[in-house]
């Protein structure tokens, strides 16, 4: 008897997902597949536009991580323009960035990921939310959280022009500077990120690490893959989020590769399955394999846990401590354990926010030279822009004709990069989770999404996404497709 | 962003005005605003759900949000008027990579956070909500008419009844 398994969760606003879990005749995981049924095709709507217009048309795509595809398809539009932005432009721009990550993060970990280990990975899910996690760390967690999260929000929308529709990049630099008095302010409020940073890793540190069942789940669980770790570095191969180049650190720390941005489809290719719109990913030059493990397996993840093991460092010293300190507890680089991508997140959190002080106390963040000139003639019909999402490597790369109209586009978002690690994360969740002739409850529907929800998945760009509060359905059925169990979480 | 406001009434569009009948909260908004102008109502407009609706909602004592909604076997124009707490789930206020809006609420009035008293939903019932489109589908464009007359006078009664 066949037994197959589908949570699907009920969603419509950016897209729907599916998960499928196939049993055998005794009832154990066969096989899983993690479905995108469904297409966006902003490769297709951009071409014809002016060039110019990507950066503007692309924070569309999304509300999630708006200001990640901006970044990427300026850094993009610059070189199809074949100009550099000057210091001031660059530096306005990664300020941005740093407050986009902070947000990003803190929405990510206090409503995401904290309800899982603070409330209880098999806790009733009416308890298992952000409310749970109030309850058990106090109010004022909460009302930290609102505020911190505004404030990033307050400096995007003084940045970007619009916190979402993001405006802020123009071919060759940025549409407006910062006065003293606001680079001031924001000053004031990167010192309150770095202070609520620390306050979140502690937290990590009393909930999480002080408590031994967690930590077991973290290390012993079934969460871990042995694959490639990509991420951005500068030339000191420290972690960057803006700027740098990519690099692949293999499954003991060996660097793989590293290539620059208009350099990467030497390095990557992207797969497509017959069963989701979602490609695949994988690393050339090791090829496609399957949805394997190991050296001998293109698979690789970009996230925040691969954006540290494929960097030597961090390039601010808090970040650095607080990454050093991982790696000692974890038992060294690089790790492979998929729910310490919550760590790693706090890590990054830290990071950006120390990056916005320094960014903020730069003689160049207020500068008048905001664009370099462009010359509509010397166009190069080619440009590649990279840059962190919160979830991983995002590639804008748009070749245009000579007038700048934009002939091809491809975009490889963070998510996308993950797709092939998502689904070997939710099998191996799922069979190690679920017994033969064992019921699927609450708690192991939860455990199962766990792997999920570690690499804040984001599908309306990558073409749609799935959980975190929202309903879930989990149907078992037989040999003749009949239902014979269903778990429901409205 | 932040809400100061003096203003006792907010109304919300929801939706977005690229994913054709999606956009139908908004449209319904931008028109009320200028039919219906009045010291004691702020019109909005958003695509967002989440933690943002906080920062929206906070600091008025109602909000009335208008947004388009699919049923089973709903009919295209059908106007559904409901007050929060919901017997249903409200689709569009979801986002994986935040809260409910169902949490949120919950969520400010658990931080003490000023937040309405009163949260009244007008759904409509739409089409097609994935496609892309600045334009509503044919069902809609024919009842739109009818369908504004119905939510100007819900609007309005709320005024009235402050």
């Amino acid at each position: 008897m066949k037994h197959r398994i589908t949570i699907d969760p009920i969603t419509r606003l950016e897209g729907h997902g599916k998960i499928e879990i196939f049993l055998d005749k005794e009832g154990a995981v066969k096989n899983v597949y993690f479905q995108v049924p469904e297409l966006r095709g902003f490769e297709k709507f951009v071409e014809g536009r002016p060039v110019e217009e990507l950066s503007q048309i692309v924070t569309k795509i999304c509300g999630v991580c708006p200001g990640c595809h901006h970044m990427a398809a300026g850094k993009a539009t610059d070189e199809v323009f074949g100009v550099t932005p000057p210091p001031t432009a660059l530096k306005l721009r990664e300020l941005f960035y740093m407050a986009h990550f902070v947000h990003s993060h803190i929405a990510h970990f206090y409503a995401l990921a904290a309800p899982d280990f603070v409330v209880g990975p098999d806790a009733d899910p009416g308890e298992r939310n952000i409310l749970g996690v109030i309850n058990k760390v106090g109010l004022e967690i909460g009302t930290e959280v609102i505020k911190q999260r505004r404030i990033a929000q307050e400096i995007q929308a003084l940045l970007g022009g619009h916190q979402t529709h993001v405006v802020m990049n123009i071919p060759g630099g940025v549409r407006k500077g910062l006065t003293t008095e606001q680079r001031d302010d924001i000053r004031k409020k990167a010192e309150g990120f770095i202070e609520f940073a620390k306050f979140s890793l502690k937290i990590f540190d009393d909930v999480v690490l002080a408590n031994e069942k967690y930590v077991d789940i973290i290390l012993n669980g079934p969460y871990a893959l042995d694959l490639y770790s990509m991420g951005l570095v500068d030339d000191n191969n420290h972690v960057n989020f803006y700027d740098g180049k990519v690099r692949v650190v293999d499954q003991d720390g060996s660097e793989h590769c590293k290539y620059a941005a208009n350099e990467y489809r030497e390095y990557i290719s992207e797969r497509v399955e017959p069963w989701s719109y979602l490609k695949f990913p994988y690393l050339k030059k090791v090829g496609w394999k399957g949805f394997v493990e190991g050296k001998d397996s293109g698979v690789y993840h970009a996230t925040p846990l691969s954006r540290l093991n494929a960097a030597d460092g961090m390039a601010t010293p808090l970040a650095q401590e607080q990454y050093e300190r991982m790696y000692k507890v974890l038992g060294g680089k690089p790790v492979h354990n998929t729910l310490a991508m919550h760590w790693a997140r706090l890590v990054e959190l830290l990071y950006s926010a120390e990056r916005c002080l320094e960014l903020a106390s730069d003689p160049d963040i207020t500068g008048k030279e905001l664009r370099a000139k462009i010359d509509r003639n010397k166009i190069t019909g080619e440009g590649v822009g990279i840059v962190e999402a919160q979830r991983g490597t995002l590639t804008h790369h748009y070749w245009t004709d000579e007038k700048g109209i934009v002939v091809k586009a491809n975009i490889i978002v963070g998510t996308t990069n993950n797709n092939a690690a998502i689904c070997m994360s939710l099998k191996k969740a799922a069979e190690g989770l679920i017994e033969p002739g064992k019921e699927v409850g609450q708690g192991i529907l939860n455990m199962i999404e766990m792997a999920f929800r570690a690499y804040d998945p984001c599908f309306s760009c990558a073409t749609h996404r799935l959980p975190g509060d929202m309903p879930l359905i989990v149907n078992i059925r037989d040999d003749n497709n009949e239902i014979v169990q269903t778990v429901r979480r409205d | 962003m932040i809400t100061e406001t003096n203003k006792n009434i907010l109304v919300l569009g929801i939706g977005n005005e690229m994913l054709k009948d999606d956009g139908i909260g908004p449209k319904l908004v931008k028109k009320l605003q200028n039919f219906l102008p009045s010291e004691n109502i702020d019109y909005m407009t958003s695509l967002l759900g989440g933690m943002e609706t906080i920062e929206i909602m906070k600091g008025y004592d109602e909000v009335v949000i208008i947004d388009g909604i699919i049923t089973d076997d709903g009919i295209p124009g059908t106007v559904y008027y409901m007050t929060y707490p919901l017997n249903m789930k409200t689709l569009h206020l979801s986002n994986a990579h935040d809260i409910s809006f169902d949490m949120s609420v919950k969520l400010a009035r658990r931080l003490n956070i000023p937040f309405p008293e009163r949260i009244r939903i007008i759904a409509i019932e739409i089409l097609e909500d994935r496609e892309f489109g600045e334009e509503l589908t044919e069902p809609l464009q024919e009842r739109y008419g009818e369908i504004f007359s119905t939510i100007a006078g819900m609007v309005q009664e709320s005024a009235c009844c402050q």
